[in-house]
């Protein structure tokens, strides 16, 4: 009967949505990184830790305010208590192995062993509680007793806590994770010294009425001061035989030392490309909107340099190591990534519509274009792609791959050229325009809801006060523009205003727009 | 005097492009190659050239005097040798040359190129304004490649024209019959915005050119009504 009960409950639990809802919620907030309210709980939990570690300090020589001691002792404590309860519900699913043993059992037409199935759970928990994490976890809820003293000072635990929420920390227990082999054989290797020096200087100086090391643990404590080459002075050999020893120790003190500091920095130096990566993935999450650049050739270069004057934001996606090296002097943030492949974009992990302006193709080959970009439509339809097109002949297999706009350079100089011959002056004008040097220019204002309601239509605009050239007004609505439009044009709002001018007048323009209010 | 013949210095996807392009502009267009593979491997007439600074044959059966020059060699430092060449043999000689970035750029405008296209350069711009200003880019395009109605032109003021000796500002340039000008270039060659400070006090004087845009009907419009003619002139015209 309790056994149906179990089951069925742990059925229950595993499909119920709004069960499956609260544990991700509580997942999200206490794990997910990408959680944006997960830091303010971070947060939060520092705070905590502060509080009790400086109620700790204060305590040693004056008197703490009662309340504050009550807060620290048991407010903290029962909320570290929740914590952990909660970190450990989350850290597996007592539903999902019930369930699991219980569809095994059945399939194989046999009684359901919930035995077995407890066993498991207790061991996923277990191991769970014995991670250098939880056991933290659980040590900061101990001053909870704090009449018993000794257990006062797990109050220090609660510091060690912090490591949870540092993530600098973690990435160095990550780094120093992978030598964790040599570390193993130098900790071996100072052991077996500081073991036989103890042994030895105990044996030389231990009846000797002048030497002050007089027990085992003096001899202990001598040999791990010398050997870390701290040396404090207060204890030290004064037989010759003692003092030899000493000579071997303080040899094999700088062999360790000198061991420790390049196992620190070749396990840095050789993490350091990933530390850097991970680094550049959060930030790049972090942007709200930017163009992604894949490929850093010449005209790559050049458009990442315009765009970023303008104020955006570049992203440069490039395998090889030679052109990001490039990029990254030039100061963008760079991935070194194959753009051809998903998993590339994957690990960005962002969301293209929110996050990405556009995606431009500027590998000055065709080949490599068509497959970034089919590779991107692969995962995503909407985002816009941009791409340059070296060869004509290739047109319709960019079109194909699902590419925007093609920029094809060749077609662009014969219209130049065609232009050029014809009108000189009215090309050299509107290329001026378009320069990112020149004073005058021409620029797009939006009419927003709030223009409208102050200028109903054009002649209200009074560009030319501002000596601005109102070259026309594009309606969004169907696409068209109207040229040198006549004053009784209404304005609505998603229409772009064309105008060209001095920058600084077009400011000031847009400014008056915005600002202006109607005095009916 | 206006040019007769085109000159396109070396064959590529270049070349070919600038041949579409210009062939309805020029009573000839001659494309010279340095390679003689590619006499056969073309659609257009081809003739060889070196840049052995021998230019007597050419000059045989080409009036460069009225020619316009492309220099779009792939080499740059061969396409700067020939720029220069052909400089220091034809003084009046307008040189068009493409470039692959602004080094090479200023480089053949040192050798004497009237106008130089950077190709990076050109191509970057394109694509931020695409990007950035999607609508003007838009625009822009299609009036100066003529894919709309609307056009650009560049009308010199003559000796009898309607607004000589006029003060720029004293005319409404921006709602006159329907067209829009833009900008005036005066004799010094450079072209002023219409609302600049400097073309505020400008009289207008004969041999200004105004840049205006609108629709074909009306511009020529313009055109009668000021006395005025559409005019290109590169053999004076110099960056």
């Amino acid at each position: 009967m309790l056994k149906r009960f179990i089951i069925d409950f742990a059925y229950y639990l595993d499909t119920s949505k709004s069960y499956q809802k609260k544990k991700r919620f509580f997942y999200n907030i206490l794990e997910n990184d990408k959680n944006k309210y997960k830091k303010y709980i971070d947060v939060f939990m520092v705070m905590l830790i502060f509080v009790s570690v400086g109620v700790l300090i204060r305590e040693v020589k004056f008197h703490v305010n009662d309340y504050l001691m009550f807060f620290s002792n048991y407010v903290i404590s029962f909320i570290f208590f929740i914590e952990y309860i909660l970190r450990l519900w989350l850290s597996s699913s007592v539903s999902k192995i019930i369930v699991a043993r219980a569809e095994h059992d059945t399939f194989l037409h046999r009684d359901v062993n919930l035995y077995k199935a407890f066993k498991k759970i207790l061991k996923v928990k277990l191991s769970y509680m014995l991670t250098p994490k939880a056991i933290v976890d659980l040590f900061a809820i101990l001053p909870f007793f704090h009449e018993l003293r000794l257990l006062r000072i797990f109050i220090l635990f609660r510091v060690f806590k912090l490591f949870r929420y540092a993530k600098s920390f973690q990435t160095l227990s990550s780094v120093l994770a992978t030598k964790k082999f040599e570390f193993l054989t130098l900790g071996i290797f100072a052991a077996v010294v500081i073991f036989v020096s103890s042994i030895l200087i105990y044996v030389m100086e231990g009846n000797n009425p002048k030497s002050p090391i007089t027990t085992l643990y003096e001899a202990i404590y001598w040999s791990i001061v010398t050997i870390s080459t701290v040396g404090y002075g207060d204890i030290a050999p004064v037989t010759q035989e003692g003092r030899f020893v000493a000579m071997l120790v303080i040899i094999a003190g700088i062999a360790v030392l000198a061991f420790t500091t390049s196992l620190f920095v070749s396990a840095f130096t050789e993490k350091l490309d990933e530390i850097k990566e991970v680094k550049t993935i959060e930030d790049v999450s972090k942007l709200k909107k930017f163009y992604l650049i894949c490929g850093y050739e010449q005209v790559a270069c050049e458009v990442a340099r315009k765009l970023s004057l303008s104020g955006n934001k570049i992203i440069i996606m490039d395998e090889n190591q030679e052109r990001i090296e490039k990029a990254k002097k030039d100061g963008y943030i760079t991935l070194n990534y194959n753009p051809g492949k998903v998993e590339s974009y994957e690990k960005l992990n962002i969301d293209m519509a929110k996050h990405v302006k556009a995606i431009l193709c500027l590998r000055e080959n065709d080949i490599e274009n068509v497959y970034t970009a089919l590779t991107i439509r692969s995962f995503n339809k909407d985002v816009f792609i941009l791409s340059l097109l070296m060869s004509d002949s290739n047109r319709k297999k960019l079109d194909f791959a699902g590419i925007n706009n093609v920029v094809y350079a060749q077609e662009l100089i014969g219209l130049i050229t065609k232009e050029l011959v014809g009108k000189p002056v009215a090309f050299e004008v509107i290329h001026e325009l378009r320069s990112e040097n020149a004073d005058v220019k021409i620029d797009e204002l939006g009419i927003t809801q709030r223009i409208v309601d102050n200028f109903t239509t054009v002649g209200e605009l009074g560009n030319k006060d501002f000596r601005v050239v109102l070259l026309g007004v594009y309606k969004h609505k169907n696409d068209r523009f109207f040229f040198n439009p006549l004053d009784d044009l209404l304005l609505e709002v998603g229409d772009y205003l064309l105008v060209v001018g001095y920058q600084i007048f077009i400011l000031e323009f847009e400014k008056y727009l915005h600002t202006k209010v109607r005095n009916d | 005097m206006t040019n007769t013949t085109a000159l396109i210095f070396g064959h590529n996807k270049y070349a070919d492009e600038i041949v579409v392009n210009v062939q309805g502009k020029y009573q000839y267009v001659k494309v010279y190659s340095l390679h003689e593979e590619d006499l056969e491997n073309s659609s257009v007439d081809i003739e060889l050239f070196d840049l052995s600074d021998e230019w007597s044959e050419i000059c045989e059966k080409v009036d460069i005097e009225n020619s316009i020059a492309f220099c779009v060699l792939e080499d740059t430092a061969e396409n700067i040798f020939l720029t220069i060449s052909l400089r220091a043999h034809f003084k009046d000689l307008t040189i068009i040359a493409i470039a692959s970035n602004k080094e090479s750029a200023n480089k053949l405008k040192m050798a004497g190129a009237n106008k130089v296209i950077p190709l990076v350069e050109t191509t970057s711009d394109i694509i931020t304004n695409m990007l950035e200003k999607p609508i003007s880019s838009k625009i822009l395009h299609n009036i100066l490649y003529e894919k709309s109605a609307l056009k650009i032109a560049q009308i010199k003021i003559d000796k009898d024209s309607h607004f000589k000796d006029e003060q720029l500002t004293s005319i409404d340039w921006t709602r006159y019959n329907g067209i829009i000008v833009l900008s005036v270039m005066h004799e010094d060659m450079k072209s002023e915005f219409i609302y600049s400070s400097k073309a505020k006090h400008h009289v207008i004087r004969e041999g200004d050119i105004l840049v205006v845009v609108g629709y074909e009907e009306d511009i020529k419009e313009f055109e009668n009504k000021i006395g005025s003619k559409r005019y290109v002139n590169w053999s004076h015209w110099s960056w």
